[in-house]
């Protein structure tokens, strides 16, 4: 009994640390901002006042302009998504312990996390001069960027499968790139997908607003429009973002159900770590 | 034909699995192996083809030696040799026709397996084995849909599909029930009067072992310590290759009536 | 010996089962992904050839990378944006978490007074978390002016979007038994949730903030592009200079601080889940 009580009495002890050591930052961090605190208490008359001017008057006219704009972040987010899937899913396989030697999978997997370190806004803010004010910038931006996220995320589906179907195909007398075909890949290409649909659905967003610095797509209108005041367009440009991206997670959220679950997906739950991984919102968007 | 001499397995944390074995089989037999877990018998099975390899001794398997086989050597030896797993080992998610082809991967063309382009007279072979264990109408279901006694069938074709001249088994009826059990070593047993391979088979039930073996070997802490045809193995035998009284997991009738 | 007597192909094959069709989903999925693929890259006018040229033409990003200025965590003027964005994210995770934790629970068919705030909670969550971070700090810019303000605003609702989905998933699959012992027990709604429930989730929860100071941490670090303060706006002035040395020694060491706050999370996290 006595056991339980000094074994309580430690966590309590580093849980009350913890809670003061956050307050004292949280403090530190409030005291020095240096902003005019008075402003907050205006905030939400001033966006209140935004809100209003920008959805009770919107520019319909615009309405096909700002839709080809959409489309073409939808565009960028599609060919970023799907280079960063053609470099990251085979370098997964260099990354997965049960496939490849230490030293190899150390190596890559720091990459993929360099790579995922950076946002794409400053990648495409270092493209744009190199590729112009283009969606090229916007593309690569999004491609590279995601590279590393990916690449972990695969990386571990491989490293989940079952070990069986790989015994069984080294039983049989197959070589390295028939075990890899007929052994890992169909334990693992339904939730590869699922992970590369899922990062197609960040993408949107991130490809949304990337046009704020030139790169493409309706970020450029939504950020001139506002800068120029004109609220109705601006108004309308955030519908549109807003709905499509949501539109696009609910539709690729059921084709990644599909994927994963293949014939159950109407009423069945996923039956081990990595499908339900690759079926929820992975708690690791970037 | 199949040749251990003074082979030993010791794995890299210690554990001596095999301790200088010395043993025989010929084609065509039909051999049970018994022991407790972790007696030696998975690695004995697994040193056949390779898959453990032989810390010291030899091993000659239809005339190789398996510790000097190069990497294609391994290959080509295992082609030559059916592997049936406890637990199924069937890539889920693909038809059972997926499945059985995969013993044919070392005999086609890697470009044409990569893209599941199998020569029809493999497809044949493949639905023969299918046949041969009466499940050839199920080729395409997915094997995830198959209930445990249909997929180790399916283990069998695809072992069956290799054209193989020894068939081992790894536990194969572990897990499934009592009756699926005997219609899977009456398959066993059928296969091997019928087709002739050597057949060796890890059993923990003993009385599945005295049914259907020709030849019982006992292992124990990974040595040989019974070597006989299946009739002279009696309770006295067992005990003295477990080393314990029986107790009733060691027999599946009186297992499953527990 | 052989499995198989040598076959004639016909006598075989009118035994064997029929193939069946590839799924409809399947058909479907490769052609809109293909046809997905190829419009893109022709609307978009993408080729890699172009790309490969771009690249090895000589040019200043490239060139600054070279030689990133590493001085710039000790400069005077970067200094004080550096710590203003970790102030940033760190009001804005606790702000965020504070709001999101009652949200959570509201969003949860037990924890929600009645169907309709759960209702719209759920939708209310979807719509936000469509919104990129720099979204938001574009529309509090707009709204408030620039500064430190509409960073934090940003922050804050960014936040409440992924927090709030994190923690209402956790607590969907919590344990409803000390739940209904409460229930039993004749416990009041909030006595309920905070007895039976939190304990539960606090240490998913606390593990959730640390992940939200991660990314509000990266997140701050560009908000200053669009004026919304922070270390951004050294990188924007920096940038419209094509000082790119300067540039990227703020991105490399600003990232390196990240890359430690992450280990030290990630070590965090393991001992609270």
């Amino acid at each position: 009994m006595d056991a339980a009580a000094a074994g309580e009495r430690p966590t309590t002890k580093l849980r009350w640390v913890g809670t003061a050591a956050v307050a004292v930052i949280v403090a530190w961090a409030a005291y020095g901002l240096d902003m005019k605190w008075g402003r907050l208490l205006e905030a939400p008359g001033d966006l209140y006042t935004v809100g209003r001017l920008m959805f009770t008057n919107m520019e319909l006219s615009a309405f096909g302009r700002l839709m080809g704009e959409m489309w073409e972040s939808i565009a960028i987010a599609w060919l970023g998504t799907l280079i960063a899937a053609v470099f990251a899913v085979p370098l997964a396989f260099l990354a997965a312990e049960n496939l490849t030697a230490r030293p190899i999978v150390g190596t890559v997997r720091q990459v993929f996390n360099v790579l995922r370190a950076i946002p794409e806004i400053i990648l495409a803010i270092a493209f744009v001069p190199i590729f112009g004010l283009t969606a090229k910038a916007g593309v690569l931006a999004i491609g590279i960027g995601s590279i590393g996220t990916l690449g972990k995320l695969c990386a571990e589906v491989l490293e989940g499968i079952p070990k069986g179907p790989v015994e069984a195909a080294d039983a049989v007398g197959a070589n390295g790139v028939e075990r890899l075909r007929w052994g890992v890949l169909p334990q693992s290409l339904p939730e590869i997908a699922s992970f590369v649909l899922y990062r197609f659905e960040i993408n949107i967003r991130a490809s949304a607003v990337l046009g704020v610095i030139g790169a493409g797509g309706i970020g450029q209108v939504l950020s001139e429009s506002l800068r120029f005041k004109e609220w109705g367009t601006a108004g309308l440009a955030l519908l549109i973002v807003v709905v499509v991206t949501m539109l696009i997670d609910a539709v690729s959220g059921r084709v990644r159900r599909r994927l994963v679950l293949g014939s159950r997906a109407d009423t069945g739950v996923p039956t081990s770590a990595v499908e339900e991984a690759a079926l929820g919102h992975v708690a690791e968007p970037i | 034909m199949i040749r251990f001499s003074a082979a030993s397995v010791t794995y890299p944390g210690g554990v001596h699995a095999l301790r200088h074995l010395e043993l025989e089989i010929g084609p065509g037999e039909f051999v049970v192996v018994v022991g407790l877990s972790g007696a030696g018998k998975s690695t004995l099975i697994r040193t056949i083809n390779g898959l453990v390899p032989l810390t010291s001794g030899s091993l000659e398997v239809n005339g190789r030696a398996v510790p000097e086989l190069s990497r294609s050597g391994l290959r080509e030896l295992r082609s030559d040799i059916g592997m049936i797993f406890q637990g199924f080992n069937l890539v889920e998610r693909t038809s059972v026709l997926n499945n059985v082809l995969m013993g044919r991967l070392h005999q086609v063309p890697t470009w044409r397996t990569l893209l599941g382009m199998y020569p029809k007279p493999d497809v044949a072979k493949a639905m023969d084995a299918l046949d041969r264990v009466e499940i050839r109408d199920k080729a395409y279901v997915r094997a995830s849909n198959l209930s445990g006694g249909q997929r180790q069938r399916v283990g069998i074709a695809r072992a069956l599909a290799q054209e193989p001249s020894v068939i081992l088994a790894d536990e194969p009826v572990a897990s499934l029930d009592p009756p699926t059990s005997h219609v899977v070593m009456r398959d066993l047993q059928r296969i091997n009067r019928e087709l002739g391979m050597t057949t060796i088979i890890n059993l923990h039930f003993l009385d599945l072992a005295t049914a259907y073996a020709d030849r019982i070997i006992g292992l124990r802490a990974g040595e040989l310590v019974f070597d006989g045809p299946g009739s002279a193995a009696d309770a006295g035998v067992f005990q003295d290759i477990y080393g314990r009284s029986l107790t009733a997991d060691d027999t599946m009738a009186k297992q499953a009536a527990l | 010996m052989t499995v198989v007597e040598a076959t004639t192909a016909e006598h075989d094959e009118r035994d064997w089962p029929v193939k069946p069709a590839p799924s409809a989903f399947a058909i479907v999925a490769g052609v809109l992904a293909l046809a997905m693929t190829v419009v893109t890259i022709v609307s978009l006018d993408f080729s890699p050839r172009q790309v490969w040229e771009a690249l090895s033409r000589p040019n200043a990003p490239m060139r600054g990378l070279a030689n990133p200025d590493f001085g710039q965590l000790l400069s005077e003027r970067s200094r004080g944006p550096f710590i203003e964005t970790f102030r940033m994210a760190v009001l804005g995770t606790g702000a965020g978490g504070l709001v999101a934790l009652p949200l959570a629970l509201w969003s949860t068919r037990f924890g929600a007074p009645n169907r309709a705030v759960y209702a719209m909670l759920r939708v209310f969550n979807n719509i936000i978390r469509a919104f990129p971070d720099l979204l938001w700090a574009l529309l509090f810019v707009a709204a408030v002016g620039v500064g430190v303000l509409p960073g934090l605003l940003a922050l804050f609702f960014f936040t409440i979007a992924v927090i709030t989905k994190l923690t209402a998933d956790t607590l969907d699959g919590i344990d409803m038994g000390p739940l209904e012992a409460a229930d039993a027990a004749g416990a009041g709604h909030t006595q309920k949730l905070r007895t039976a429930v939190l304990p539960q989730i606090l240490p998913s929860f606390t593990s959730f903030l640390l992940y939200g100071f991660e990314l509000n941490l990266r997140a701050s670090a560009v908000l200053g592009l669009v004026g919304a303060g922070g270390i951004g706006s050294r990188l924007e002035f920096f940038r419209g200079q094509g000082r790119w040395e300067e540039v990227w020694g703020i991105v490399v060491m600003f990232f390196l601080v990240v890359f430690v706050v992450e280990r030290i999370s990630v070590v965090l996290r393991r001992r609270l889940v």
